[in-house]
């Protein structure tokens, strides 16, 4: 099976030759390529050059084009801080929508070419052209949650959840309008798969999250498979309180941090759902060793149950032993999906 | 002295307008501005605490509680500055250079403000040497630091090394804290103590000064 095939049979309830391996790559990407980040991130030559040469190296089932939260807000006019080697980051101090009312102001449909989002639709025309089928590939879509954090400041729309609903219904609109055109590009480009990112819906408990949170990511999911597209949710951090609300968007693949134990992920989330995860990408992945990271996986597995796919919690950080890295793509290869036979 | 009740709820709840409201009514009645620190809103904000603890409260209430809180102590700041009243420590904290993430560093000194700590916030991005600074001037018992990412996390060691280099790291406690910051690295940096979140780190607070 090639890592395309493997990963669609897990996706599909089928089964597969091996437990796929898919674990974030982003600046430990770039520095297998040995390019600094800061034009991996502007560059989607060297994102595809360093996704692709990373999972020749490790022998991973999939490519992606995640590389950094700031691709929409950046298009949107946001204050950007940018670095040589490290990702960029929003200026949360003079975010976008510091002030409510430009909002009011602003057309979620103007067009998403001509910038960093154009940048990762074009990522992804290259990876489907240089890996065809033999590789899934990975579009990426900021969440509701998370873009409206990057253009209000995260600590203001925590506040904004209480002082203005309204607002806050009204922001999360305009991500998603916008979310929903940047995913139907890389879709047509593409894109296997569209992942979401939404970590800061983490940082709410279950009431905000059903009343304000899922209803926008249910948008977003469904007009992603009303495209032909998949789904992949990531919400980084401890979302043991608002995985049942996420298992009902009825996503392909959901991923589990390493704060939530994987068994009870799988009872929040029922025994259809693909689960992927969730080494701790510090303590397990880049402080292990080859033998540790065997034996963690080999007490996820029974946790986990099927279907499942190896990866770290979030991303592999740059400065992983490779070892390491390896030692997570042996256990998936030597290891079969249980239950499906 | 008596606990407000009012003041007590309005902190629990978030609600900054009711805390307001019932510091000044307090105030009007007698109440000291320690005593009501001390019966009153370092058990509300205990009680955030241990509802963040047991996952009833998220960081939304915890910011909300925060906020409540910091509206009653607009109240008594000018009280306790006029009566040479001065609150348990003092507490540096800021999110390390290259950093500009600041909500799990706003939280950690919310939760340690309305737990009756004196907290100068050096905001986002601070350099070694801006910690320095403010440790040289303004002689804080504890200096915390915050780190979202792992490519930041040098900058807490880099920030010890600037304490030590400055003739100041005996005179102050450091504190760790952040996603991806585990005790092991507090220890490989000298660091005296970890916390894993906001609410761990008053105790940890209580806990160094008890052993200073």
């Amino acid at each position: 099976m090639t890592g395309r095939e493997r990963i669609l049979a897990v996706l599909a309830g089928e089964k597969a030759d091996s437990l796929p391996c898919m674990p974030i790559t982003m600046t430990f990407a770039a520095d297998v390529l040995g390019v600094k980040y800061g034009d991996y991130v502007r560059d989607h030559r060297i994102m595809a050059e360093a996704q692709i040469k990373t999972a020749e190296m490790f022998d991973f089932d999939y490519v992606s084009t995640i590389s950094d939260p700031t691709r929409e807000a950046c298009d949107l006019g946001a204050s950007i801080e940018w670095y040589e080697d490290r990702p960029p980051a929003i200026d949360e101090e003079h975010a976008l929508f510091l002030d409510k009312a430009i909002l009011a102001r602003m057309n979620a449909f103007s067009t998403i070419a001509g910038g960093r989002m154009e940048d990762r639709v074009r990522g992804i025309e290259l990876l489907r052209e240089r890996v065809g089928k033999d590789l899934f590939v990975e579009g990426w879509v900021e969440g509701p949650c998370a873009e409206s954090a990057d253009l209000r400041g995260i600590s203001r729309l925590m506040i904004d959840f209480s002082d203005d609903p309204d607002f806050v219904h009204a922001l999360f609109e305009f991500t998603v309008q916008r979310a929903i055109l940047f995913a139907a590009a890389q879709i047509e480009a593409g894109a296997d798969i569209i992942g979401i990112g939404d970590a800061a819906a983490s940082l709410v408990g279950p009431r905000i999250y059903r009343e304000f949170v899922l209803p926008w990511e249910k948008r977003l999911v469904d007009a992603i498979h009303e495209k032909g597209g998949r789904v992949r949710l990531h919400i980084c951090g401890n979302t043991r309180r608002i995985l049942g609300g996420a298992a009902s968007l009825r996503c392909d693949m959901v991923d589990i941090d390493y704060p939530v134990a994987m068994d009870q992920a799988r009872s929040s989330t029922g025994i259809q759902q693909v689960l992927t995860g969730n080494l701790d990408p510090v303590r397990d992945v880049r402080n292990g060793t080859p033998e540790t990271i065997a034996s963690a996986l080999e007490a996820l597995q029974p946790q986990a149950r099927s279907p499942w796919i190896v990866a770290a919690g979030c991303e592999i950080v740059r400065d992983t032993p490779h070892e390491n890295v390896r030692a997570m793509v042996e256990f998936a290869r030597t290891h079969q999906p249980f239950g499906i036979q | 002295m008596e606990q407000s009740q009012e003041l007590y709820d309005a902190i629990v709840s978030g609600n900054a307008k009711a805390a307001h409201a019932a510091t000044k009514a307090a105030l009007e009645t007698g109440a000291d501005p320690m005593a009501l620190i001390a019966s009153t809103m370092i058990p509300a904000m205990d009680a955030v605490g241990k509802l963040f603890e047991e996952e009833e409260y998220f960081v939304p209430e915890l910011l909300l509680a925060g906020r409540a809180m910091k509206s009653a102590m607009e109240l008594l700041r000018p009280l306790m500055a006029a009566s040479g009243e001065k609150l348990a420590a003092k507490i540096v904290i800021g999110t390390v250079k290259g950093d500009l993430h600041d909500i799990g560093k706003n939280l950690v000194a919310s939760m340690l403000e309305g737990s009756g700590f004196d907290v100068i916030d050096l905001g986002i991005d601070v350099a070694p040497e801006k910690f320095v600074a403010a440790v040289n001037e303004l002689q804080p018992q504890i200096v915390c630091m915050s780190a979202l990412l792992t490519v930041t996390m040098p900058s807490m060691k880099a920030t010890i090394e600037a304490l030590t280099a400055a003739g100041v790291r005996n005179n102050v406690k450091v504190m760790i804290g952040g996603a991806p910051v585990t005790r092991q690295y507090a220890n490989e940096i000298g660091a005296d103590g970890y916390s894993e979140n906001a609410n761990t780190a008053v105790a940890l607070v209580r806990t160094l000064l008890a052993a200073a």
